[in-house]
């Protein structure tokens, strides 16, 4: 996991940019718990660097560096403009992760719920024709 | 080669496997099941070894097509079929745009046994021809089917939870 950062960091230095969430970089962005903790904190409301920083026995660089992997992965965004540069949740890529993993899991699931419905309806149109019903 | 990952769903149809297979292999009927709450349209299926399934599923505006070749179909018994998960609509392999390390290849097999008037499916896929991330992909995805995507769908869920109650304040 910690691997996959490092590649995803390197194909966003190298100008890799994805036109939409990628959800491999997502998840790997997820897979650390103090970035975990920061995504929680952001759900309160925007938040620079220092007020990030002071639960965590962390330096403001290190705090950075993780704000730096979770804004890769379009997770927050933060203020170009302003000196402390407030970092805020950005939902909908989240939205569109758990949608996708949703549809993942759903597929053959939902698919064969699908199925219950046909087989039934072949049947009573079978039982019809034989004047079962 | 036992120490890939594997996708398996078992279910058991109230229906004669005779019938259950007909729903599988007939593309009129396996159109109005296969995709959930997209619109399915089957392009083309050829049903025989070599054959192929060009699937079209769509939600709105987007469209997203998968290739099948049939392997094995043995009626009413067995289907084995290579799946392409992802491909353009020339139906030509390419990444998944949200997910790059998923396998773009499949080996999917669904078996259909006879339980009196009652049919039991068993599907499974596993990755063939997978680089190593491709199986790695597929196996964290297989491990945390049931308990969602791992930490990661833990805390989306929290972080969502937490947003709508936010809205509801």
């Amino acid at each position: 996991m910690v691997l996959d950062i490092y590649n995803h960091t390197v194909m966003e230095v190298t100008g890799y940019t994805s036109p939409q969430p990628n959800l491999d970089v997502i998840f790997s962005a997820l897979a650390d718990p103090t970035r975990r903790a920061i995504l929680s904190r952001l759900v309160k409301g925007q938040a620079s660097v220092n007020e990030i920083a002071a639960p965590f026995a962390m330096s403001q660089p290190a705090v950075s560096r993780h704000l730096k992997v979770l804004e890769r992965a379009g997770l927050i965004e933060r203020d170009v403009d302003e000196q402390r540069r407030p970092a805020r949740l950005k939902a909908e890529n989240m939205a569109a992760a758990v949608d996708w993993l949703s549809e993942f899991k759903a597929f053959w699931g939902k698919s064969f719920d699908r199925l219950d419905e046909v087989l039934l309806d072949i049947k009573q149109a079978e039982a019809k024709e034989t004047g079962h019903d | 080669m036992t120490d890939l990952p594997e996708y398996q769903l078992d279910r058991v149809f109230d229906a004669p496997r005779e019938l259950v297979w007909r729903a599988w292999t007939d593309p009129e009927l396996l159109h109005r099941w296969y995709g959930p709450g997209a619109e399915t349209i089957i392009h083309q299926f050829e049903l025989k070894p070599g054959g192929s399934w060009l699937n079209e599923m769509k939600w709105g505006d987007n469209s997203n097509f998968q290739k099948v070749v049939f392997q094995e179909v043995i009626p009413p018994e067995k289907l084995v079929w290579h799946h392409h998960s992802c491909t353009d609509s020339d139906w030509n392999d390419m990444v998944n745009p949200m997910m790059a390390d998923w396998p773009r290849l499949l080996l999917t097999t669904v078996s259909f046994e006879e339980r009196g008037d009652q049919t039991g499916v068993r599907l499974t896929q596993v990755p063939m021809e997978a680089t190593e991330a491709e199986i790695a992909c597929f196996a964290e995805a297989m491990a945390n089917m049931d308990k969602g995507w791992g930490s990661g769908y833990a805390i989306l869920d929290e972080i969502l939870a937490e947003l709508r109650g936010e809205d509801r304040a």
